[in-house]
């Protein structure tokens, strides 16, 4: 019987690998970073390295709530020290099923030195539904504690104009399917002008990810974003990289919304 | 078990089943005919990975948890919903003809009856993927 067994791999200490991907604020030709998201890697040498193989199995098996507190620990004990703004993934299920999760984030933010003020929760659903009670009171409490709040992958699965309303976030992240070759399809275009504009009317920044080309940086200019996240600014980097990343900065005292600058071309 | 680098030409295979020496065995045989092979323990694993790769044929036992356990029907359905070309061969030491009978109903292109040797159970592969 190998019930749990993979599951018990995953969860075991080293088991969940942090990368962090910077997130930029780009003006031009330059880019600043402003954060990193954290992401997550399955064990070394399993079917779960890859981060889709690994979150499939996990909601599959209804477990979001252990592998994410386990992503979570594992990205804020590893994380870059200093003025950048650091995003967890977070499942939606999770937030309305796990009273104590607002508790846990503040006390691994604390234990390992990350200002609450720093993090954001970047909600993650491709599943229905969820404890939508839960769920509120989840936000609530996130926002007395000022972690902003992101919503991934907008337009995509639960990413949808309902958790727009119910969540009234900080940052709409666009999925690279509408992001990567929307300077050159007028449909794509319209959808990020038009996300654009709904985050506008919410108070929200919009964030485009999978920014690879030059091209697409441009258009995204011209549409008004400024925040971009993709290989053209960074692969996902080890905790070892991305802090030498945000140390690099020298004596900049800029803020955690101008920190570093380098030019993405 | 580690997904495996996809060659142009490698055929790829899933081998899905809960008893580790199986699955060993079958993949040591299938990796040894010039195979892409990866494997699955639970259903739910195995459902991950045909979510994210595409399998020219799929192996799978019928029973993955043990007494009364149905799985392997699940992941015909699965196989076939996702990718028509995909080949599956279901292995069982306790089919009912009925159930049997079930497992094309839902898309399986072979249900054989355990036990069954490898070098058999290549050759019916072999077949199928050539269709």
């Amino acid at each position: 019987m190998r019930e749990h067994r993979a599951l018990n791999t995953i969860l075991e200490p080293g088991g969940i690998t942090p990368m962090y991907q910077p997130i930029c604020f780009v003006s031009g030709n330059n880019a600043v970073l402003t954060g990193f998201e954290c992401l997550s890697r399955g064990p070394k040498g399993t079917n779960f390295e890859p981060a889709n193989v690994l979150f499939e199995y996990v909601r599959l098996k209804r477990e979001e709530i252990v592998v994410d507190r386990a992503c979570i620990s594992a990205a804020l004990a590893n994380a870059p020290k200093g003025d950048v703004r650091l995003s967890v993934n977070v499942h939606a299920s999770t937030l309305g099923r796990d009273r104590d999760f607002v508790d846990f984030l503040c006390d691994a933010a604390a234990k390992n030195g990350v200002a609450t003020t720093s993090l954001t929760v970047e909600i993650v659903e491709h599943a229905p539904p969820w404890n939508s009670a839960g769920f509120a009171d989840a936000l609530r409490r996130l926002r007395v504690q000022s972690i902003r709040i992101a919503l991934d992958d907008v337009g995509l699965g639960q990413s949808n104009f309902k958790m727009m309303l119910d969540v009234r976030p900080d940052y709409l992240k666009i999925d690279r399917y509408f992001v990567e070759a929307c300077d050159h399809d007028d449909d794509r275009r319209a959808v990020i002008e038009s996300l654009a504009r709904l985050a506008s009317h919410f108070g929200a920044q919009v964030v485009a990810e999978g920014v690879e080309r030059i091209e697409v940086r441009d258009a995204l200019q011209r549409f008004g974003l400024n925040l971009m996240q993709g290989y053209l600014f960074g692969m996902p980097l080890n905790a070892v990289d991305a802090t030498l990343l945000t140390s690099s900065r020298g004596d900049d005292r800029a803020s955690a919304e101008s920190p570093l600058s380098f030019r993405a071309s | 078990m580690q997904i495996n680098q996809v060659s142009d030409s490698a055929e790829r295979v899933l081998i899905v089943d809960d008893e580790d020496l199986i699955v060993l065995a079958m993949r040591k045989y299938f990796e040894g005919l010039g195979y892409v092979v990866d494997a699955a323990f639970e259903l739910e694993e195995a459902q991950a990975l045909l979510a994210n790769y595409e399998y020219d044929l799929v192996i799978a036992d019928l029973r993955l948890t043990g007494i009364g356990g149905v799985e392997g029907l699940q992941i015909v359905s699965d196989v076939h919903q996702r990718c028509a070309n995909t080949r599956i061969i279901l292995l069982s030491a306790y089919g009912t003809p009925e159930i049997e009978r079930e497992s094309y109903n839902r898309g399986a292109d072979a249900f054989l009856h355990k036990p069954k040797a490898m070098m058999e159970i290549a050759q019916i592969a072999r077949v199928l993927l050539e269709q």
